[in-house]
This record gives structure tokens, C-alpha cells and sequence, in this order.
């Protein structure tokens, strides 16, 4: 179990409390988390790094996350999207699945419900890559 | 938009339009039993959040906030079109309670009213936010524990408002602080000069205001009360700060001051010295790095009696620093312990088991020198130890022992292992000084908790059933809790597991560590208890009874909600670690700050001379006031109205109910007659489920109870509201139904039920809610009902709330066909209940009669259920 690989997640919200409560909760799971408050800190991260996952809110100040997910998913395809959102409108749901977007979760929502979604994505994840390895 | 500029345009609206037609006010009456729901959902909902299950944000407390006061504004301007702006006043008391709502949202420095100063045995619980954490601990060790603490009074957050109003501090305070924030941000780093002249300001400020003379006098009768009851006259005390936030999850430790030993003729200084220190250079810094805002700042101070403590220390429930973590650590000097506080001295050091006996693991026994003593005038001096104690141990295994013992009991009360300061006096007595929560740093390395791993070593017994009522995890034996009214066999420590939801079992609450029970919901009164006391409950499992046997032990993770067989430590311990406790986030307060105002329901009983406009303190009056006065108007109108449209339509029963019925949306088949219509013509669900019990349980007595004389004088002299008292009434009940709602205003012999149910095949939106109220008896009788019926309606797993012979119950979010044997139930109570007052002699009738319907039904249920048309009662997921 300790030398298996944990998943990588990343999660951009900004406000504060929705990291404080993800990040600990994903840990528990036997995730790896990194929180971030600024899109623009959550960006130069992903230049550093590729995450399995990425867990982002759409409306922010500064860069908003629809371009933050775009550039996500430009630089890693196979990395899986989350979308957490207090304003979900249909519009904006459907532009995000546009982009590639796993799934939508409207805020507030359950740890337990965040969390099956990030499972789901990482098994999806999980199965592209042994589709591709020979 | 003010008050006044809404109150004009109402008034210009108004003239222009004399009398609305029915339809139009009907349309109203609709408005307003919708929003009353969807408000009522919302306040539920807000509540809900506060389980710790939710991830929500600072958008959703705005959000649902702005939503609320939208649907309380429109449910008044509704109720005032309804009867024709009879309650303006409504108006001015929302604005009132909206305000505070944005005042809070805002950010605004709001200090709590309340008493000034409250002697620690007086001392509620809840009162965090008028005595401080600190305090608040104290009382709840002593009060609810029954373990020994000094005696002593706190000087509250609300003195702390006073003294700052009356020196004219507030305004300045806020300034300065604000500057500080501006500056700090501005340069991103803090400038330490900018910080301790703007501290210095406000502190000099405070230590030289002057002291209300209305709290000198409360301090003052503290002071003598205290003197009365130690006999003495020369008290001194332990002033010690008690702040908002400090001793919670942030420590604060050493940041605020204490003065030890102040005689009660300098307790004035004393206490504003402690005040000050709320605004010193490091506890402005701590703050702002802790995500304090600098609003949440307010001081409240305990007033403690010395204790002339030959020993004292420090226990620390789970040592933060050992690799392994079943013991606890008591350090030790002799004396006072402010040295060893502050590790201006070498101490004495012992390990201990945490489980009992409380084994000594390991003692370090040092030379102590010195100790700090009271001096006889009041302040402490040091002074050597004698030769023969230099090198002895301060505590005996047995003493160990005990104090462990005391700190076990802390910790499981207060959720977190401990960080505990003790006095031993020359009686060999322990006191607890204070206590507060003690961080646990995660091994080094990072989290190590791998859950397939502890799934390999225990079995999962239960996973994903039910609803987590509070998070955090629970190591214990089980006890399956056959009979709620049975609580002395509760044994301690152990995990509950009840067939269903029971607010009595508040009594046991503080010895047990979890709940898991069969049924109930997340808004239930247990449920919010649970809350209180932070135990970890899943509810609505539909199986734990079934699966758990008493005496065998097992891990309730009510965060992932799953249980565990055996003890899980490594659980235990994780969410120790955990990094934030929830309810320490600055959303969680601000959230249950705004529900203070929201969700309290202070007008219960229309009969009572305080359910008027201008008793409304929070929105859940106003809604339920509308609610009220909304079904009153109705009436009245359908009453006026008699023959006059064929809208309203009797409905012809086996039963003389005396029934009109407005169908308001597919009710009622569309062939029916417009005049009369039969049992066949209903199509409303619930309504139709109701009406079954009321006829085909059997309940229904048609035998009249004779009436006693008393009986019947005291219904004469029964104050009614105008619209019951009125003649045409007699007879005449209302309901208003559509194909899945209806709301049921019935009057039967003397007593009134409303009963208001949606049903659908949507599981989230139905809901069923009963009230009753009234009877022919004297109050005894009446209450003895009222009792009955609550504890019938607790049976059926509703939320019970009884004042004198009102009974409300509320039930929701059940599937469609439980919602219809509730329905049943009810039709079958109000049956039952007609003409029970008058029979209700004694107590044991209570039960008597609880036990008889009960029994009655829930064959009559299981009965129904192997036909088919309803599901066993016991089945509820």
C-alpha cells in the first residue's frame, strides 16, 4: 500500500473554507491535496506539476475558473476537471462540459458527494492510462 | 430600501384598491402558505449545514440569507393584502431583525446583551459568546462534570460593550483597527512600529476609562455574595482573560494576561488591565494570522478564588509529542504554577496510561528549588522549598491517578484531548484551573491513515446508511437502548443505538460517546443536541437495532460515516490531528451567529398575550405569525362568504366533520358536483390519507363523553380567537387541497387541529405538519392531552414541540407511502384525541392511553401492510 503512488489533487476555491474543509477530507481518503486561494498561484502550480485531479470553483476574482480549467485541460488532456459552483446555471454547465469537464457539483454539497466524484474521476483516469500503456 | 419608503408606497398602493375579489385574496392565502413552507425548508436547511456534513461558503450564507429575508418580506406583504394591512407593525420588526442580519454579513462589531457579570454555578451552557471560551469551559467542568474549579463570577463580553460605550471606545477601536488592516495590507508585511503604537493607543485608552458605576455595583454584590459564602472578608482572586476564540481551537496561550492574587479591593485594575490586554501588539498579530477578524474581538474576564495550592500543573490528556499515544503527561512544581507555565522552571514529569487504571508508565523527578507563593497582601513571591521536599515527587501514584481520571472525563467531553491546569490544595483536593483543547501535530511525515488498511484489520459492520447528524469519530461499546424512557442503564462511555430519535435523551447525552438509531432526520430536536454536545450521531440508518448487539465495541466514524468493529485508534487519533475543527471556522460562527436571529421560535401559542407583531424577535415569528393570522383570515373570509361562489364545497362524510373543501389545483375529481362532493370525489393524497384514518381506524368513538360540570364551565370561560369564537364557525372546517397538498383548518368539539401535508412521489418535498390546541377541561386535563399526543407523535418519529396544550409535530422528507401512514396516523389521532381531555383524570392516563393507541395502530398498520396498501412502520429508510 505505502509504495503505491497517492493522486494528486488540486484545488482552487477563493475562499479559504472550502479548501480548509476539502484538503484534510481528501487526505483521508488517501488523497495528496494542494489548496489554492488564487488562480494565479493555482496556475504557475500546474506548470510545475501535472495533477491527476483538479477541483476548481468558476467564479473568482482575478482569472476566473473557466480559463483556469481551460488551460488545465490544454496542457493535460487526461487530467480530470471537477467544477464546484454556488451558481450553477445550465449555461455555464454546459460550456464547462464543453471544455472537458468531468462533473458539476453545486455548492454547498457533501464531503461524501465531492468525494465519489473524485473517485469516479480517478478511476476514469485510472483506465485511460492502462488503455494506453501496452 | 427603508422602512418608511416601503411603508409609503404600501400605503399609496392601498388606497387606489378598496377590497380585492376572492380569487385574488385566495391566490394570496396560496402565496403565503408556500413561502411559509419554502421558508421554513430554508431555515432547515441553514441548520443543517452546521452538522459539519456540508461544504458551504461565505456565497451561500449570503445567499440563503438574502433569500430568506426576501420570502419573510414577501409572506408580510402578502398576509397584509390578505387582511387588508392589518399588521403594518410586522414591517418595522423585520427591518429590525433584517438589519442585524446585514449587520452581521457585513462584518459589524456586535457585542452580545446579557447579564454583566454570572457566578460560575450560575453559569448556563452555550454562553461562549457572553462569558468567552475560557470561562464557558470552566462552567461546563463544574456544572455539568461536577468536578472541582475555584469559586468565582466572570465579568461578561456584554460588561466589556458597556464599558466601551460608556467611555466612548467603541468608534475609536474600530478606527484604529481598520487603520491597522488598511496598513497591513498595504504593505503586505506588517510594520511592527505602526502595530505597537496603534496597541498602545487603545490600550491606554481602556486602562484609563472609567468603570460604569452600574457594574461596579455588580462586581461589588459578586464580591459580597462570595464573601457571605466563605465567610471572609479578605477574598483574592485569579483574574484571568477569557476572550471570544482563545481556549477554543486557537489556544492564545500567553497572550492575553492573567494577575494572580489581587486582593477584591483592586479587582477594578485588575479587570481593566486583563481588557487591555486584548489589544496587545502579539494578540493583534496572533489574530490577523489566525483568520480572525479583528471584529471578533471581545473580552470577557473570570474572577477566580485563589486556591492555595501546595502543588500544581499542567495535564496534558495525550501526549502531543510521544511516538506512541495511549498516555497522558502531568508536569508538576510545587506551589503556584505560573512558573511552569511560563518554563521558567525545571518540573517534574510523568507518563500515564489513558486507559484505566491509569497505570505509571515513567516519572522524572527533579530538584526544585524554588516555588511561587501567595503573598499575604496580595500579589506572589518566590521563595525557596524546603530541603526535605527539594527532591520529592509533588504527586503520588494514587494522585496521578485521580487527576488523570478527571482529564479523561474532560477530554471526552469536550472532543479533543485536553490541555488542563491544576492546583492541588493542603486538603490534598484537586481543582481544575482551566482547560482548553490540545493540538495534536500529525506524526511526522504526513497523514498515515489508510482506510482499506483498517478495513483489513476491522470489518466495516454498517457503511453509507442513514444521515450524519455530527461528524467526528466514536471508540466505545455498544448499548442498544430498548426503551427511551429507560435511560439509568445507560452506561458510560459506551455508543447508543436506538430504534429512534429521542430528545430525552438529552439527559444522557453528556456520558455517552455516539447515537446511531434506525430512524429520525437531521433537523429532529436530538439531532440538534447531539450537535451540542458534539457527539458523533448518524441517524435514519434503518438497521443499526437490527446489526448491533450490546457489549460488543466498535469505531463510529460519523465522518465518513462508516462503523468499524473493534477500537480503530488510529481514527481517533486522525481526527485529533485534524487541522481545523469545523466549528472553529469563522463560516460555522458566522452561520450560527445569524441563526440566533433566524430560527428561535419565541411565538408558540396564539393564546398568548406575546403572539403580536411586536413580539416577533426572529423571522421564524414573523413566518409563524402570518402563518396564523393568514389561516384565520381565510376562514373568516370562507365564512362571510357563504353561498356566495360554489367554490367552497361540502364534503359529504360517514362522519359528522362538518367539511368544506376548496380544491385549489386537482384535488378533487373533475366530474364531481360543485355543491356536495363525497369521500370518491378526493384525489388529494394526502388528504386522502388522512381522511381513511379518521374513519376506517376505528377511533373515531361515536358514543358522546359525558361532560362534567367543571368541564363544561371552563369551556365557557375558554378565550378563543375571533375567528373560532365566532357562531357561524360551529361546524365549519376548511381544507384547501391540490392532488398532493392539503391544509386542513379543523375544529372539532372544542379543541383545534391544523394539519398541512404535501405528498408526492418527490421524497425532498413533502412534509406533513400537525398542530392541536384547545379542549373543554381545565388546563390539567388539557396538558395530560397534549402530553399524549406528543408522545404519540414522537413515537411516529415526528419533532415534537409542546407548550401547555399546544402540540405542534412536524415530519418530512419521507417516501411517499410512509408519508401516508403518518397521514393515517393522524386522521386516526385526531379521531382518538375528539373528546379525550374529559377523560383524562390522571398522569398514568398519559401513558395509558399511549400505550392503547399505539398498540391499536400499529396493528391496524401491520395489518394494512400485508394487504399491501402500506408498508410496515418499522420500515422507514
Amino acid at each position: 500500500m505505502e509504495t503505491e503512488r497517492k493522486f494528486q489533487i488540486l484545488i482552487l476555491d477563493d475562499e479559504p473554507i472550502v479548501c480548509k474543509r476539502l484538503k484534510p477530507a481528501l487526505e483521508k481518503a488517501g488523497y495528496e491535496a494542494e489548496t489554492f486561494t488564487q488562480s494565479a498561484m493555482a496556475l504557475h502550480r500546474i506548470t510545475e506539476k501535472e495533477f491527476d485531479v483538479v477541483i476548481t470553483d468558476l467564479k473568482m476574482e482575478g482569472l476566473d475558473g473557466m480559463a483556469f480549467l481551460t488551460e488545465v485541460k490544454k496542457r493535460y488532456p487526461k487530467t480530470e476537471v471537477i467544477v464546484i459552483t454556488g451558481f450553477a446555471t445550465m449555461d455555464t454547465a454546459r460550456q464547462s462540459y464543453q471544455k472537458g469537464v468531468f462533473d458539476f457539483v453545486a455548492k454547498p454539497f457533501k464531503l461524501k458527494e465531492i468525494l465519489d466524484v473524485v473517485e469516479k474521476a480517478i478511476a476514469k483516469r485510472t483506465a485511460t492510462e492502462k488503455g494506453n500503456v501496452p | 430600501m427603508n422602512v418608511l419608503h416601503r411603508l409609503k408606497s404600501w400605503f399609496s398602493f392601498g388606497k387606489a384598491t378598496p377590497a380585492y375579489p376572492f380569487a385574488a385574496l385566495f391566490k394570496k392565502f396560496q402565496n403565503i402558505l408556500k413561502a411559509n413552507n419554502d421558508a421554513l425548508e430554508l431555515i432547515a436547511d441553514m441548520g443543517a449545514k452546521l452538522s459539519g456534513d456540508y461544504v458551504f461558503d461565505r456565497q451561500y450564507i449570503l445567499s440563503s440569507s438574502a433569500e430568506l429575508s426576501d420570502q419573510v418580506y414577501r409572506l408580510i406583504v402578502d398576509l397584509n393584502t390578505l387582511t387588508s394591512r392589518k399588521y403594518l407593525e410586522l414591517f418595522n420588526r423585520y427591518e429590525r431583525i433584517h438589519q442585524s442580519i446585514e449587520e452581521e454579513l457585513a462584518g459589524k462589531w456586535i457585542l452580545p446583551q446579557g447579564d454583566a457579570v454570572i457566578a460560575y454555578e450560575a453559569m448556563g451552557q452555550g454562553l461562549h459568546e457572553l462569558v468567552g471560551n475560557k470561562n464557558a469551559n470552566l462552567a461546563d467542568v463544574k456544572n455539568v462534570l461536577y468536578l472541582p474549579t475555584p469559586d468565582g463570577f466572570a465579568i461578561t463580553t456584554s460588561a466589556f460593550r458597556i464599558f466601551l460605550e460608556q467611555n466612548g471606545l467603541y468608534q475609536m477601536i474600530q478606527q484604529r483597527l481598520q487603520q491597522y488592516a488598511d496598513e497591513a495590507e498595504l504593505q503586505e508585511a506588517q510594520t511592527p512600529q505602526s502595530i505597537e503604537s496603534i496597541a498602545e493607543e487603545i490600550q491606554d485608552a481602556i486602562r484609563n476609562g472609567q468603570i460604569p458605576e452600574s457594574l461596579q455595583r455588580e462586581i461589588a454584590d459578586a464580591v459580597r455574595a462570595l464573601q457571605q459564602s466563605k465567610r471572609s472578608s479578605g477574598l483574592f482572586f485569579a483574574v484571568r482573560s477569557s476572550a471570544w476564540g482563545e481556549d477554543a481551537e486557537y489556544s492564545f496561550a500567553g497572550q492575553y494576561q492573567t494577575l494572580l492574587n489581587v486582593a477584591s479591593d483592586r479587582l477594578l485594575d485588575a479587570y481593566r488591565s486583563v481588557l487591555a490586554s486584548a489589544y496587545n501588539p502579539s494578540a493583534l498579530v496572533y489574530r490577523s494570522r489566525k483568520g480572525f477578524q479583528q471584529h471578533e474581538v471581545a473580552m470577557a474576564v473570570g474572577c477566580q478564588l485563589m486556591i492555595e495550592a501546595v502543588a500544581s500543573g499542567v495535564l496534558y490528556t495525550m501526549d502531543p509529542s510521544a511516538d506512541e499515544r495511549d498516555v497522558a503527561v502531568v508536569s508538576a512544581t510545587w506551589g503556584l504554577g505560573a512558573p511552569l507555565v511560563e518554563g521558567m522552571v525545571a518540573v517534574d514529569t510523568y507518563t500515564i496510561d489513558r486507559q484505566p487504571p491509569f497505570q505509571l508508565r515513567s516519572m522524572h523527578v527533579v530538584r526544585k528549588p524554588t516555588m511561587l507563593m501567595l503573598s499575604p497582601d496580595g500579589g506572589t513571591e518566590t521563595r525557596p522549598v524546603s530541603p526535605e521536599l527539594e527532591n520529592k515527587g509533588c504527586l503520588s501514584s494514587v494522585q496521578l491517578q485521580r487527576l488523570v481520571e478527571m482529564g479523561m472525563l474532560i477530554e471526552r467531553f469536550f472532543k479533543r484531548p485536553q490541555d488542563i491546569e491544576w492546583a492541588l490544595d493542603a486538603d490534598g483536593k484537586f481543582f481544575i484551573l482551566q482547560t482548553r483543547p490540545l493540538k495534536i501535530r500529525p506524526d511526522s511525515g504526513g497523514p498515515t491513515l489508510d482506510i482499506a488498511e483498517i478495513a483489513k484489520r476491522h470489518p466495516v459492520r454498517m457503511q453509507d446508511r442513514g444521515i450524519v447528524v455530527q461528524r467526528g469519530v466514536a471508540t466505545g461499546r455498544v448499548f442498544l437502548l430498548e426503551d427511551p424512557d429507560d435511560l439509568e442503564g445507560v452506561p458510560h462511555a459506551c455508543i447508543l443505538v436506538t430504534h429512534h430519535t429521542s430528545p430525552r435523551l438529552a439527559r444522557v447525552m453528556r456520558r455517552i460517546h455516539g447515537i446511531i438509531t434506525d430512524v429520525g432526520s437531521q433537523t429532529g430536536h436530538m439531532a440538534t443536541i447531539a450537535r451540542e454536545f458534539r457527539i458523533p450521531c448518524v441517524v435514519n440508518t434503518g438497521m443499526a437495532t437490527r446489526i448491533f448487539k450490546t457489549g460488543e465495541e466498535i469505531t463510529l466514524d460519523a465522518t465518513q460515516n462508516a462503523v468499524y468493529e473493534g477500537r480503530v485508534e488510529e481514527l481517533l487519533y486522525y481526527e485529533f490531528t485534524e487541522e481545523d475543527v469545523f466549528e472553529e471556522t469563522y463560516e460555522y460562527r458566522l452561520l450560527r451567529r445569524l441563526l440566533k436571529r433566524i430560527s428561535p421560535l419565541n411565538l408558540v401559542d396564539p393564546h398568548e398575550s406575546n403572539f403580536r407583531p411586536a413580539d416577533c424577535k426572529t423571522y421564524h415569528d414573523i413566518i409563524r405569525f402570518v402563518h396564523e393570522k393568514a389561516v384565520e383570515e381565510i376562514v373568516d373570509l370562507e365564512n362571510s362568504r357563504v353561498g356566495s361562489s360554489g367554490q367552497a364545497r361540502e364534503l359529504v362524510m360517514d362522519i359528522p366533520l362538518g367539511l368544506c373543501v376548496i380544491d385549489i389545483g386537482g384535488g378533487v375529481r373533475p366530474q364531481a358536483d360543485e355543491k356536495r362532493i363525497g369521500r370518491r370525489d378526493i384525489v388529494s393524497v394526502p388528504m386522502n390519507a388522512f381522511l381513511d384514518g379518521l374513519e376506517t381506524s376505528g377511533m373515531w368513538d361515536s358514543e358522546p363523553v359525558s361532560v362534567d360540570f367543571g368541564s363544561f364551565m371552563s369551556s365557557m370561560t375558554r378565550t378563543m380567537s375571533p375567528a373560532l369564537s365566532d357562531p357561524r364557525n360551529a361546524g365549519r372546517n376548511l381544507a384547501v387541497i391540490t392532488d398532493a397538498y392539503f391544509n386542513l383548518s379543523l375544529k372539532l368539539g372544542y379543541h383545534y387541529n391544523i394539519i398541512d401535508a404535501y405528498v408526492s412521489d418527490q421524497v425532498n418535498d413533502n412534509t406533513a405538519y400537525f398542530r392541536f390546541l384547545g379542549g373543554v377541561t381545565d388546563m390539567t386535563r388539557r396538558s395530560r392531552r397534549a402530553g399524549f399526543i406528543g408522545e404519540v407523535l414522537e413515537r411516529f418519529n415526528f419533532r415534537v414541540e409542546i407548550r401547555g396544550d399546544l402540540v405542534i409535530g412536524r415530519i418530512k422528507k419521507c417516501p411517499r407511502k410512509i408519508m401516508e401512514q403518518k397521514l393515517w396516523m393522524l386522521g386516526s389521532l385526531v379521531a382518538y384525541t375528539r373528546q379525550l381531555d374529559v377523560q383524562m383524570h390522571e398522569d398514568a392516563d398519559m401513558e395509558k392511553h399511549k400505550q392503547s393507541f399505539c398498540q391499536r395502530i400499529l396493528a391496524r398498520l401491520q395489518e394494512e401492510s400485508q394487504s399491501n396498501s402500506l408498508q410496515p412502520i418499522t420500515h422507514n429508510p
